[in-house]
């Protein structure tokens, strides 16, 4: 490399780094558990044998002809923690952290029964509910269905219902 | 005396609309009020402690959530702190990528963004939007609905619509007990059209995420969210409610986008006298708090205001690029009726068109106007050749395809006999070969036989009794020699426990394969770059049903 080559490499990295300083603080990626890639999305095409649904069954394993028969439940067609979890990795990968903490949330709900869903969703519209009702909302999603994050949420819900005068008068 | 010119204007169709001067002080103004805060952020110990000119302790619970949830804070400071210019002339420069410029936008607080697009002209933000919505390949929804509430007619109408090109269908109600019915139709007709279709029933909350569990709908939209406390309050949620709907659905596989849209806070005459950009850029990052996926923005349900004052229409083009902005899908509206004028509703749906959106449409009216349940569409069934005429002069891809007549009735016939074969087999109620027929002609619910609605009624009640789902329907539709569309329905109950349409902006083709934000992402950045249609595609958007060939003379 001659001099004026030298020279013009080093101003391309200076200027290169000058403009993406904001960019390269925040691309760093968190940590996953698992060997999740982008290449294995869509998990439906790329990796139906690794994706169990939420009663065990592996996604490639449910067909038309087992729906029919009746060897296919509607439970075999719920999503997975693990799956959702796996989506939230997809979606950290590509720099959603909002969309993959709300995959989180929604992972810790698959144990929730729907009516206790809907009746949870009622409770935290205004006025609805007291503050206690809120916190023990929060316990149960804790001690009963082990959602720590939707817990936090509920309590921190609690809190602001509280501070703005939204909570049940 | 008169002059006839001014005669002949004021009975143009433009002098039936409204139109009405700038009203500041009570938020009646598009962009820029002289009340909107300056932008502003303060972090401290890794919390935004002031956002948009307010202290935390002052903070509404709008504010709360998106200081928490909103907003990137690692860049937040020195992004609030560069020139807003500098961040507009970002969003139109095709050297700098996709990627980058969702850093900064991303890292922005609601003030900020409404400052940055109000430093673009609509050719600009057409630009920018080209670069900045998720998805690569552009794509449309429709509407299907009827004044009647007839599911016959749904299903024929939503074959019709898939196999026109639509990847999205939404229904909603004239009475409020038939959405089982309506969600029910249009997913089966949906899916003789065109398998892998979404589908959605707009209703109340609670009843919407119901059908979503039951396998009735693919995807909910109809989740609002508002720009001002007060306004929340009157919707009946808050953020919290809302951002637990949103887990809840994804909780069960179900693909959601919020909605907003400028304009409903000052109908709501709670606008606390900001502008309406400045509103919905809140109500935007309240979405991406929440951890959605998307949004339908764009004024929606209340276009007539917006639509009424100076630059309301830039101001919803610049809404939805708030919300690509935020690397949010965006339903980019179109949607609810704004003008008398079909110069003005096309210079607005042109605006999306041309650049091409995740949803150009949200929707479309794939019925005539006046069967549409949503107040009316921007475009309607009778638009669907106009449409087509459009893409094809300017090359520009929609997201419709012209269909032949023999195809479009033979869908509608075989969509409303499955609706009839499921109807008999799950114990509804009957649905009359004249029905069917009827359907299969029709182009609105005048051309339909009536129903015995207390009846119908009755069966819906009975149909949620015994929790009908989505397998209930694969079943009778394979019983009853439907084998193809009994497939396509359980195929699409499969995505579900895949998870993959939960990411970002996520259609599914015919082939089941889920096209989204991860495996699609845009990657506009100049000329021939992106989303560049395909010969294939090119030639079917140019089939119109009446060219002439040169060979005829």
């Amino acid at each position: 490399m001659n001099n004026e080559q030298l020279i013009e490499s080093v101003v391309r990295e200076v200027l290169n780094s000058m403009e993406k300083g904001i960019t390269t603080k925040s691309t760093k990626q968190t940590s996953s558990n698992s060997n999740i890639s982008i290449e294995d999305y869509p998990f439906g095409k790329k990796i139906p044998d690794k994706v169990k649904t939420h009663s065990g069954k592996k996604l490639s394993e449910l067909t038309l002809e087992k729906a029919i028969n009746g060897e296919v439940k509607n439970d075999d067609l719920k999503v997975s923690k693990e799956t959702l979890d796996m989506q939230a990795e997809v979606a950290e990968k590509v720099n959603r952290k909002a969309l993959a903490d709300n995959f989180r949330r929604a992972a810790e709900l698959i144990e929730v029964p729907d009516e206790r869903i809907l009746e949870i969703y009622g409770a935290l519209r205004p006025y609805r509910s007291t503050k206690q009702e809120l916190l023990d909302i929060a316990d149960e999603l804790e001690k009963k269905y082990n959602c720590k994050i939707n817990s936090e949420f509920v309590r921190e819900a609690a809190e602001v219902y509280e501070k703005r005068g939204r909570l049940k008068k | 005396m008169r002059s006839k010119r001014f005669e002949v204007l004021e009975n143009r169709p433009v002098n039936q609309d409204g139109f009405i001067e700038d009203w500041v002080e009570v938020g009646l103004v598009a962009m820029d009020s002289k009340y909107d805060p300056k932008p502003s952020i303060k972090v401290a110990n890794g919390e935004i402690v002031e956002l948009d000119g307010k202290k935390k302790e002052d903070f509404d619970m709008l504010d709360s959530f998106i200081a928490k949830y909103g907003i990137n804070i690692e860049n937040a400071e020195e992004v609030c702190a560069m020139d807003s210019v500098k961040i507009a002339r970002m969003l139109v420069d095709i050297n700098i990528t996709r990627d980058e410029v969702i850093q900064y936008t991303t890292a922005m607080t609601p003030a900020k963004a409404a400052e940055v697009v109000s430093k673009l002209t609509v050719l600009e933000m057409m630009t920018a939007i080209s670069k900045m919505r998720a998805r690569q390949t552009p794509s449309n929804q429709c509407h299907v609905t009827n004044l009647r509430d007839n599911p016959v007619q749904i299903a024929a109408d939503a074959a019709e619509g898939a196999l026109r090109g639509f990847d999205e269908e939404e229904t909603t109600v004239g009475v409020a007990r038939y959405a089982p019915f309506n969600a029910l139709a249009v997913l089966v007709g949906s899916q003789v059209g065109r398998p892998g279709l979404l589908t959605q029933c707009a209703v109340e909350e609670a009843t919407e995420l119901t059908l979503g569990m039951r396998g009735l709908t693919s995807y909910a939209e109809t989740v609002s969210v508002y720009g001002t406390e007060p306004v929340f309050m009157d919707g009946d949620d808050t953020p919290w409610s809302k951002a637990f709907l949103a887990s809840a659905y994804a909780s069960r596989g179900l693909k959601m986008r919020f909605t907003s849209g400028t304009g409903s806070e000052v109908l709501m005459a709670y606008a606390e006298q900001k502008s309406m950009l400045y509103l919905e850029s809140r109500c935007v990052f309240l979405t991406k708090g929440a951890g959605v996926q998307g949004l339908q923005n764009g004024s929606i349900s209340c276009v007539g205001v917006p639509g009424a004052v100076a630059g309301g229409v830039r101001t919803i083009v610049a809404e939805n690029l708030i919300a690509m902005m935020l690397d949010l899908e965006c339903a980019s509206g179109n949607d609810q009726t704004f003008t008398h004028s079909d110069i003005r509703r096309t210079a607005k749906n042109l605006m999306a068109m041309v650049p091409g959106t995740d949803f150009i449409n949200s929707g479309f009216s794939a019925v005539p106007n006046y069967d549409n349940m949503f107040a009316g569409s921007n475009m309607d069934a009778e638009d669907f050749d106009d449409w087509n005429a459009v893409q094809r002069d300017l090359k520009i891809d929609g997201g419709l395809r012209p269909i032949k007549e023999e195809e479009a009735i033979k869908v509608r016939n075989k969509a409303a006999k499955a609706l009839q074969a499921i109807f008999r087999e799950l114990n509804l109620t009957e649905i009359t070969d004249e029905e069917v027929e009827a359907a299969t002609y029709a182009h609105g619910s005048n051309d339909m036989p009536d129903r015995n609605i207390p009846a119908d009624l009755k069966a819906i009640e009975d149909m949620m009794k015994r929790k009908i789902t989505g397998l209930d329907i694969v079943k009778a539709l394979y019983k009853t020699n439907f084998e193809d569309v009994s497939n396509s329905l359980f195929q699409l109950l499969k995505q579900r426990a895949a998870g993959d349409y939960l990411q970002t902006s996520a259609i599914i083709d015919e082939n089941f394969n889920v096209i989204s934000a991860v495996n699609d992402a845009n990657t506009y950045h100049g000329p021939m770059t992106g989303y560049v249609i395909s010969d294939e595609r090119w030639n079917e958007m140019k089939k119109l049903n009446n060219l002439v060939k040169p060979e005829d003379f």
